[in-house]
């Protein structure tokens, strides 16, 4: 299973939403289709903490990690 | 009825963080130490549930002289180490209160078994005089704040099992978000959020009602409440924010505060787009929100972050603060059509 995959995973399962484990790694994470809000960016930001080890909201101030599913994998693969 | 309290520990049940100090960790939370004896008197059991070594656990049991029930200590979600305490109790997840001074701890607990009831350490304090703590005695006051927590419940369980998208869930609950003007008589309650607020606070220090008070009368700011109802309950004003205004510049949020009883309803997101209306309405360019950045407030940059504000990158002060900042040209971020009330006009 690609990373991007296991996140979408983490996605769906923080969301509530089983369909977004579907979703596609260029879709925008705020707003739309995914709709991320904070409570369920910061569950999805403790998930990524615990399973890679890589503090998001520590090392990107503006949190662009989460822009979409892809910049989210290519920052825990640049640090992990 | 409730049977087993299960408790957090740092900041929870201790007044501090067990790991910060382990030589000489910090005593146990004293409002909190009498609730634990009172409820063991009525035969509810506790139980323990924390990020922490296991000694942690014993050192809880020895400063409180209480013996939990069960202990799980660990690095896994609560909601995990409340599904195995169910498990090894034999209690139903109805039968179980969850006590933790972390919003998204609670949100996950929550949104994993919506049957517990979730509390914050504020709540927990109260829950003596609730019906579900002690079936005899019930005040009105107490009685208030167990309808709402029985209608958060209901809420979060049905949201659960809502098919559609948040908003198609908060619409058919018939969300209503109303922007008012704040006046003299909501001092209070703005003092309150002022000091209680954490995870979706940019960071102001609290304000004492004298300062709030004059904030109002100041015709260069405006202070806007924020109430929320639905068809489960009236949680009244849960959040406030202070914009100076600024003219043909951008301008500035010092203050920016939300109650967690409104997360993930999309609130704060309705805030947000509201004072870059009102600002953009007045002829502003710009909005900049301040904010303390720390691993408590994630939730407020991620809040931030979804409304198209951005700091310049590294660029935060000696006090832990950055300039959060975006334009006011073009396209505002959206505000949902159930938000209502003041336009932001003098």
């Amino acid at each position: 299973v690609s990373l991007q995959a296991e996140l979408a995973q983490l996605l769906a399962e923080v969301t509530g939403h089983p369909e977004l484990a579907e979703l596609p790694p260029d879709v925008s994470l705020f707003g739309g289709e995914a709709g991320l809000d904070s409570l369920a960016g910061t569950m999805l930001l403790r998930q990524v903490h615990r399973r890679y080890g890589v503090d998001v909201a520590a090392e990107d101030l503006n949190l662009d990690a989460l822009a979409d599913l892809g910049t989210l994998a290519a920052f825990i693969e640049a640090r992990r | 009825v409730i049977k087993c309290v299960i408790w957090d520990i740092d900041n929870t049940l201790l007044d501090g963080v067990y790991l910060e100090s382990p030589e000489q960790p910090p005593p146990p939370d004293p409002e909190l130490l009498a609730v634990l004896r009172e409820l063991s008197g009525r035969g509810i059991l506790h139980a323990l549930a924390s990020r922490n070594p296991p000694e942690a656990a014993r050192y809880v049991g020895a400063v409180t002289g209480t013996r939990f029930a069960a202990a799980e200590c660990g690095w896994e979600s609560k909601a995990t180490a409340v599904r195995r305490i169910s498990a090894e109790l034999s209690l139903a997840p109805d039968a179980l209160a969850f006590v933790d001074d972390d919003m998204i701890e609670r949100a996950e607990v929550a949104a994993a078994l919506p049957e517990v009831l979730v509390l914050t350490p504020e709540d927990a304090a109260e829950s003596p005089a609730w019906p579900d703590f002690s079936p005899p005695v019930v005040t009105a006051e107490a009685s208030r704040r167990a309808d709402m927590y029985a209608a958060r419940q209901r809420r979060q369980a049905e949201a659960a099992t809502f098919g559609g998208s948040r908003d198609e869930f908060l619409r058919r609950a018939g969300t209503r978000i109303a922007i008012g003007r704040a006046e003299p008589a909501d001092v209070p309650r703005l003092r309150e959020l002022s000091v209680r607020t954490h995870q979706l606070n940019s960071g102001a220090p609290p304000l004492a009602e004298a300062e709030l008070a004059a904030l109002i009368a100041d015709p260069a700011r405006l202070v806007a409440t924020v109430g929320l109802t639905d068809s489960y309950g009236d949680d009244g004003i849960v959040g406030c924010s202070v914009m100076e205004r600024n003219g043909a510049c951008s301008w500035p949020v010092p203050v920016l505060m939300m109650s967690c009883r409104a997360l993930g309803r999309g609130v704060l997101d309705a805030l947000l787009g509201w004072l870059c209306r009102a600002a953009a309405a007045a002829g502003g360019t710009a909005l900049t929100v301040p904010c303390l950045v720390t691993d408590r407030n994630v939730p407020m940059r991620l809040a931030l972050a979804a409304a198209g504000l951005r700091a310049a990158p590294g660029a935060v002060d000696a006090g832990g603060r950055a300039q959060f900042s975006r334009s006011l040209d073009g396209p505002l971020p959206a505000v949902p059509d159930w938000l209502s009330g003041w336009d932001g006009a003098q």
